[in-house]
């Protein structure tokens, strides 16, 4: 009882250093101009090194949603309806998704077990002793990074998904690609574009900087940095599916 | 130049620091002496603001620096430089990217005069030909010049050293000790952490001997041997044996 009591202590004060880091970033915004280098390094390694696992798995969750929704819909001899599902699946749903929890694993990563390996061999402390602030240098670039970069890797996943959901399509169920191409693209309304498109910057936002934050809470040793890691990744990708889930129910009651 | 009074600080129930004070004046060599788990560290972590005390104050050139947020510290920061006891360099970096790297931070200096000023920098620690090697390339005795090095890329008014000469070998430690002492006569004021006695004895123009987070004695290393601390006695005990066998051997000789 006495150990659950600390535990959720520990979680509380966890919370509590989440969010003034939260606001020193938010103070920090007017210092932005300082990180535009460190910016663009983080845009390359989160953006265009990602674009390889991002085009698998958006293009795998096309082919599984096709297959899917295909079989199922060929039963009823509506299976011309696969290229407006996939693509309205592709768009709102699973590519985000997809971009997202494939980033929270990578950039989760690599973010905390970057800052946590500078927390333990005290880098963190040096910049601070030499008049940095790592919030600027550290968390800064990598938010900015991953809400810009998050964009363009989510338009990809939702590309890749729907052409290699048209490819299956023609192969399995011989559905012409140019029928499933007009349907996927007359399906997509102007309110799905933005739900597909609002909800990485969401979910860059929340992956950055909770696995900051799990890189700057790092105390001990490397053991202490593999379990950071862990669960920088884990909260990271929860976040993603209970962003999704809020997002999703808020949005379509509103619009 | 820098003041504690009355400095407390505690991490749950264990007292780190106890009624701490201390006054080190601009231009000198203070050495902060104590065994392990003393207290040092905290003692300098909290000169340089990257502690808050509990209670007490910390002034630095008269200035109350004890509660001031981090971006107020930032400022201040920038007037002090600090060797860690692990180096924290960064390790992904050269050299002369290491010694640069706050130079380029803070902007102010075109790049040719930041290049003049690492060599410069390198040529004083005697490491004049090392710009181009990584970190992780260096021997333990290099890498604490590199951090020296760094330290002093901004002239800073006040150098902390955090066990300066731990690990090395006794040849290494006597160059890094000369070579705090070749820093000092800059006019910088040194902070020296250490426990390490004839490191101490042969550097320190004052030294003070903290045992579990409480401020023993300061005083130069002959107030020390004149002290009546039960506590400095015993610290101070091998270089009283050294002493009383020096007395006797020219006692011998004279007779």
């Amino acid at each position: 009882m006495a150990s659950a009591i600390l535990n959720f202590k520990k979680r509380i004060l966890a919370l509590q250093e989440y969010s003034l880091m939260l606001r020193d970033l938010f103070l920090s915004i007017k210092s932005i101009k300082k990180c535009r280098r460190d910016t663009i390094t983080q845009m390359y390694l989160i953006g265009a090194q990602a674009f390889l696992p991002i085009l698998l798995g958006g293009a795998f969750a096309g082919i599984i949603l096709a297959l899917e929704t295909g079989h199922q819909l060929d039963l009823f001899g509506a299976k011309t309806l696969v290229g407006r599902t996939v693509s309205l699946g592709m768009v709102r749903e699973l590519g985000p998704v997809i971009a997202g929890l494939l980033l929270a694993a990578r950039t989760g990563a690599k973010n905390a077990s970057e800052i946590g390996a500078m927390q333990i061999s005290e880098q963190i402390d040096a910049l601070r002793a030499f008049g940095t602030s790592p919030i600027l240098k550290l968390v800064m670039p990598r938010t900015i990074a991953a809400m810009v970069m998050f964009l363009p890797l989510t338009a990809i996943a939702d590309m890749s998904g729907i052409l290699s959901g048209m490819v299956v399509t023609k192969l399995s169920l011989h559905v012409d690609t140019s029928f499933f191409w007009h349907s996927a693209v007359s399906a997509l309304l102007m309110k799905d574009i933005f739900v597909g498109f609002a909800k990485p910057i969401l979910f860059a936002y929340f992956i950055a900087t909770i696995s900051c934050f799990y890189g700057f809470y790092t105390r001990g040793g490397t053991s202490a940095l593999g379990k950071n890691t862990i669960n920088a990744v884990v909260v990271s990708s929860l976040i993603v599916l209970v962003l999704d889930f809020i997002f999703t129910k808020v949005v379509w009651e509103l619009l | 130049m820098i003041r504690l009074e009355n400095v407390n600080l505690s991490f749950g129930n264990k007292v780190i620091l106890n009624n701490a004070s201390l006054a080190i004046k601009k231009g000198e060599i203070a050495v902060i002496l104590g065994p392990s788990g003393a207290g040092k560290s905290s003692l300098l972590k909290i000169m340089l603001g990257l502690w808050k005390p509990d209670s007490g104050k910390v002034f630095i050139n008269n200035k109350d620096i004890s509660y001031l947020s981090e971006l107020e510290m930032l400022p201040i920061r920038r007037k002090m430089g600090i060797v860690f006891q692990g180096n924290a360099l960064f390790d992904s970096l050269t050299v002369e990217e290491n010694v640069a790297y706050f130079l380029k931070e803070h902007g102010g200096l075109k790049s040719s005069s930041i290049k003049d000023k690492v060599s410069e920098i390198l040529s004083f620690i005697n490491l004049k030909g090392t710009e181009k090697i990584c970190i992780d390339q260096l021997s333990g005795g290099m890498k604490k010049r590199v951090a020296i090095a760094r330290a002093l890329s901004f002239d800073p008014e006040i150098i902390f050293y955090d066990e300066p000469t731990t690990g090395l070998d006794p040849i290494n430690s006597k160059s890094i000790l000369e070579l705090i002492k070749r820093v000092s006569t800059s006019g910088a004021t040194s902070v020296v952490v250490t426990h390490i006695l004839n490191d101490a004895i042969s550097i320190g123009d004052t030294l003070s001997v903290i045992n579990e987070g409480a401020m023993v004695e300061t005083g130069t290393v002959h107030d020390m041997l004149q002290s009546e601390n039960k506590f400095v006695k015993d610290f101070f005990y091998e270089v009283f044996q050294e002493a009383a066998l020096l007395k006797s051997k020219n006692f011998n000789n004279n007779n």
